[in-house]
């Protein structure tokens, strides 16, 4: 207990203490905790499907797929990284001791920022410019989609690690 | 209606149902008729499906009969130990179908190596399946026990079978393998919903300058995912049997999973497809397709959401 409170903000207890957090935590409700955890599920489902599928089309499955036709699924991408940044932030609300104190929580933030910034970048260089040839295109757009499929299964893989490599469940109780 | 009710009402499909698909996959053969050969297909495939809920309510059925006068729970463990092992060579014979039913169109003749693998595979999961039944049949009938025991088959293959105690603790014993499997259960599901979620999102709609058909070249990596989601799903239950099977949510997302393949087998045999097939870009689907795509649509979001609310695993296991 000691030793917790040395190492843990005490920001964190703070945090955990108001009514929002242990609401999130503790109720019973099936709109609680796991409601949040459904959305953040559901946002992940509507962001790296679409680009997985994009991904695959690049790298030559399904040919006959138009590239350009597939611009609007941005829109759903964009829509499913809303929806998981706003139940991430819940999440982190629920547990904030359990989610600062894992070195695999910053793992996950940072893999997240790549794979938005290679989201964009994908978006930029293959769908924003209509001028370019469909070879042109392809040659810039492998190393993309390589890239869009390791980071997104490493952003899978360090979120659901976070279920079995916390420290603190709460402030000051091991997990 | 309880588990033992469910479960008889389940458990005869795969042995009967196996043993006819058997039957008309041998006189496809014969007869060369390809009607009778996709039959015979469809039939192992939906006892692949079958097969699933029949194990899961084994399970229930264990824990309600376990204790009552006359059960020997030896006979109980070998009719478990059975089903663990004839379950796989079902879903082996079902994956194989899926792929012939995918080629089918696209080849003028079968598929050699697959016609072969169908038929060693169905052949197999027949006996095993009928050793299942009959090792289940003499937990009740006293009347029918002993027969076959002691025989050199019987033997040779409780070699094989997995010892139900020890196939359950190894799945648990090693929390990274656990999490392993809950991360290609996420895995799969993000190739389920990015192909087969968005092959229903343009059939109601949405980016209606793909061509439908086009995007059907994708369907094969969702169903990688579905294979992917199956056999980590199964391997998470067969670690966890007893909290699954009383977990609400868990038997509803089994039926809703079961109910959404069912979507999507009816948007290829009822001709959906092919009408959205001849659409050109920009054009609206036909609406008893949107019909079907909406529903399944609908029914895999309900798989995940009744997925996480299955709820203390993260914990119990974590810790």
């Amino acid at each position: 207990m000691r030793e917790a409170s040395l190492t843990v903000p005490l920001f964190l207890n703070a945090l955990e203490q108001t009514g929002l957090s242990t609401w999130l935590r503790e109720s019973e409700s099936i709109f609680g905790f796991y409601f949040i955890l459904v959305f953040h599920t559901i946002g992940l489902a509507l962001v790296v499907g679409p680009n997985a599928a994009i991904d695959l089309r690049i790298l030559g499955v399904a040919p006959e797929i138009p590239v350009p036709a597939l611009r609007n699924w941005f829109n759903l991408m964009w829509l499913g990284l809303a929806i998981n940044v706003v139940s991430g932030i819940f999440l982190v609300l629920a547990y904030p001791s359990k989610a600062f104190t894992n070195p695999d929580f910053y793992l996950k933030l940072t893999l997240v920022g790549f794979a938005i910034w290679n989201l964009q970048r994908m978006k930029r260089q293959l769908f924003d410019d209509a001028t370019q040839s469909e070879s042109a295109m392809f040659a810039k757009g492998r190393t993309l989609a390589v890239w869009s499929l390791v980071l997104w299964a490493g952003v899978i893989t360090a979120g659901r690690l976070l279920a079995y490599t916390c420290s603190y469940l709460v402030y000051g109780v091991p997990c | 209606m309880d588990f033992p009710h469910l479960h008889l009402l389940l458990n005869h499909f795969p042995i009967i149902g196996t043993i006819v698909g058997v039957g008309l996959f041998l006189t496809s053969l014969v007869a060369k008729t390809e009607d009778v050969r996709l039959s015979s297909l469809v039939v192992f495939v939906a006892m692949a499906l079958l097969t699933i809920p029949a194990f899961i309510t084994g399970v229930g059925a264990q824990e309600k009969i376990v204790s009552d006068a006359g059960i020997s729970n030896d006979l109980i463990q070998r009719h478990e130990g059975s089903a663990e092992l004839s379950v796989w060579f079902m879903e082996v014979t079902g994956a194989l179908a899926v792929i012939a039913l995918w080629q089918s169109p696209r080849r003028r003749t079968p598929v050699r190596w697959n016609t072969f693998a169908i038929l060693i595979f169905s052949l197999l999961t027949a006996g095993l399946m009928a050793r299942t039944g009959n090792t289940g049949g003499e937990i009740r009938h006293s009347e029918i026990r002993s027969a076959e025991e002691g025989t050199a088959a019987d033997s040779a293959l409780s070699h094989f079978e997995p010892s139900p105690a020890k196939f359950t603790r190894l799945m648990i014993v090693n929390k990274w393998w656990w999490a392993f499997m809950m991360d290609m259960h996420f895995i799969g599901l993000v190739l389920l919903i990015g192909t087969i979620g968005m092959l229903n999102l343009r059939v109601l709609g949405f980016s209606k300058q793909v061509p439908i058909g086009a995007l059907n070249r994708l369907v094969p990596w969702g169903i990688a995912g579905f294979g992917m989601n199956l056999i980590t799903g199964m391997l998470a239950f067969i670690g966890m049997p007893t909290f699954y099977s009383h977990d609400i949510a868990f038997v509803l997302k089994i039926a809703a999973i079961l109910l959404a393949v069912t979507a999507l087998a009816l948007f290829y045999v009822t001709g959906a497809f092919r009408d959205c097939e001849a659409l050109e870009p920009g054009e609206d689907a036909p609406l008893h397709a949107k019909i079907i795509a909406g529903t399944s649509l609908v029914l895999w979001f309900a798989v995940i959401v009744l997925g996480r609310y299955i709820q203390p695993l993260q914990d119990s296991i974590a810790r």
